[in-house]
């Protein structure tokens, strides 16, 4: 294998996760570079999803380590990976529905003076820097993702493809070091799988690092650097896509079916 | 309507708008379904009785209860509101950590039950089913607590709480905190994979709520200067509860609508019932038992037919924000 120039972020050793017996993740180890797109494939129940939840601490780790820049992650429940830039987002859509588009954006942001019961009982003028602050930043994503017209609507309005796109607007109000996207695509209009591609290179070209589960194989041909091919809760090979056609059993596994 | 009516009503109206703030908070923007909330005012107001009255010995023994310091206002309500944030923090430790949202509401509403009938069957710690009279209201050794200015004292006393806990209930709702216990009632695991700790958010704002549940039972013993296990039956919960569906979930001013609409003004209405109708007398318990199944059917109708309420959740629209075509929604408060 060439020497790898770029250092791993995310680095997972090992891990498994077990469902009263059922080994739904059984010894998988990854590590995921810096500034990359990496995809994660694999058959229905190969265990993907259940591996991404395990990374994001949205379940706990029946064993193995887990490390994000280099430090042991693998106690920490989600909020805590959050906080440190490991940021997931949802198969099924899970937008704060009743609240509005820029809500859902603000509500992630970190440094709030007013997101603690002390700040808030302060008053407005405790918190208002801090808001403004964040409001613009929120309100530049929207305009990048083109939802600048959608801030006051309730996120519970909109449309499959929109409330993909405030997930990961979300996400990114927290300018995380790894985002996690489950199945980004799934349940969305053709036309906006393309404007969620396009933002995803865009993404990329910035440097941030992404880990994705995702179906739909020409996309993460067309998106990912590399791709780790999981089956019956194990990794079965890893490499790009194109070399990964040229593997036998990786092909009659998963690529024809 | 003389003066002492008045004051009746404006006194327990204060006391059940401070409630219906504090459920308003628990429930309406966190989404804690707290069917024990009328322990908290219970606990408030057995603390503040305790903390008020002389010791059990004195009036020649009749009750029996712990406690008995004879302290002055305004440390009874004080001892109220911290009671009642003290209880919160072991029933959520228990309740609020690993249970679903819809067990909660189970776990706490068998709670209500088993204090109630705990402190009913307990005699020697709070005089059990008889409860516990003669609470000394504040200022009452200077005051006499029958004249017409110690009702208009304790209206005075009464309304800076009800000013006070609107301060803090608003604060909170329309802050950024707010918005992460909103965000939490909304999508729970969302929210956690966005760096919020749900845990501690719940945890907060149940103490939050259980301080204010305590001074909403200090304000209402020192008036009624009694109190008794059949006053906190787990119904009254319910009646709140169906107060801040009515008025409108989410909205400090839908909540204190709904306690002036449910608690005070639909039970005074009843009052107007005539005890004789077109000849006809129904039975004594006839009228309080319709209306529990009027309260029944508000809360039905409402969920039915408007479950945003009177006065729906405000839509926040932020400073600068691009005007909406669609005029369809009106909705914001």
């Amino acid at each position: 294998m060439p020497a790898q120039p770029d250092a791993p972020v995310l680095v997972a050793t090992d891990v498994h996760r077990h469902f009263e017996g059922m080994r739904a993740v059984d010894g998988v180890s990854i590590s995921v570079a810096a500034g990359k797109i990496t995809g994660l494939i694999g058959p229905n129940g190969a265990g993907k999803s259940t591996f991404l939840a395990v990374v994001a601490g949205t379940l706990p780790a029946s064993s193995g380590t887990i490390l994000l820049d280099g430090k042991d992650i693998t106690r920490l429940p989600a909020y805590a990976r959050a906080r440190r830039g490991l940021v997931r987002t949802f198969q099924l859509p899970s937008e704060f529905a009743q609240l509005t588009v820029l809500e859902n954006l603000l509500v992630a942001a970190p440094n709030n003076r007013g997101d603690s019961l002390m700040g808030a009982l302060l008053g407005r003028r405790y918190w208002m820097a801090d808001e403004r602050r964040l409001i613009e930043q929120a309100r530049g994503l929207l305009k990048r993702f083109s939802m600048g017209a959608k801030e006051s609507d309730y996120a519970g309005t909109m449309s499959g493809g929109q409330k993909r796109l405030i997930e990961i607007m979300r996400a990114l109000m927290l300018r995380p070091r790894v985002l996690l996207l489950d199945e980004p695509m799934s349940g969305v209009h053709p036309s906006i799988v393309q404007e969620i591609q396009y933002y995803l290179q865009d993404l990329r070209r910035e440097g941030l690092t992404i880990l994705m589960v995702e179906h739909e194989l020409h996309m993460v041909e067309r998106l990912c650097d590399s791709v780790i091919v999981m089956a019956q809760g194990k990794v079965i090979g890893s490499g790009t896509m194109a070399s990964l056609r040229r593997q036998r059993e990786i092909v009659d596994a998963y690529l024809v079916g | 309507m003389n003066s002492y009516y008045a004051a009746t009503l404006l006194v327990y109206a204060g006391v059940d708008i401070i409630a219906c703030l504090a459920i308003n908070l628990q429930f309406g923007i966190s989404g804690i379904v707290n069917f024990s909330f009328i322990v908290f005012q219970a606990v408030g107001a057995y603390t503040a009785a305790v903390l008020s009255m002389p010791p059990d010995t004195a009036n020649g023994g009749y009750q029996i209860y712990v406690g008995g310091f004879q302290l002055p206002f305004p440390i009874p309500w004080i001892g109220g509101a911290l009671a009642g944030g003290l209880l919160a923090i072991p029933v959520g430790l228990v309740v609020l950590r690993k249970l679903r949202t819809d067990y909660q509401a189970i776990a706490l509403l068998v709670l209500s039950v088993i204090a109630n009938s705990v402190i009913t069957n307990a005699r020697p710690f709070l005089n059990g089913a008889a409860g516990i009279a003669q609470v000394p209201g504040p200022f009452s050794d200077q005051v006499d607590p029958l004249s017409q200015s110690y009702q208009l004292l304790y209206v005075g006393l009464t309304v800076p709480c009800v000013v006070l806990v609107w301060i803090v209930a608003s604060r909170i709702v329309n802050s950024p905190y707010g918005r992460s216990l909103r965000a939490m009632r909304e999508h729970e695991l969302a929210a956690s994979a966005l760096g919020k700790n749900p845990v501690q958010l719940k945890m907060t704002i149940f103490i939050v709520g259980g301080v204010i549940g305590g001074l909403s039972g200090a304000i209402l013993v020192g008036y009624i200067t009694l109190w008794a296990p059949s006053v906190w039956l787990y119904p009254e919960t319910i009646i709140l509860f169906a107060a801040v569906i009515v008025g409108g979930r989410g909205n400090n001013v839908g909540a204190i609508l709904g306690a002036l609409l449910v608690p005070v003004g639909f039970e005074e209405a009843t009052r107007l019932i005539p005890p004789v109708i077109f000849g006809w007398m129904p039975p004594p318990n006839l009228i309080p038992a319709l209306q529990w199944v009027v309260i029944g059917l508000l809360i039905i109708g409402f969920l039915w037919f408007r479950p945003q309420g009177v006065r729906p959740e405000p839509r926040r629209v932020f400073e600068g924000a691009p005007v909406r075509e669609d005029p369809q929604d009106a909705r914001t408060a």
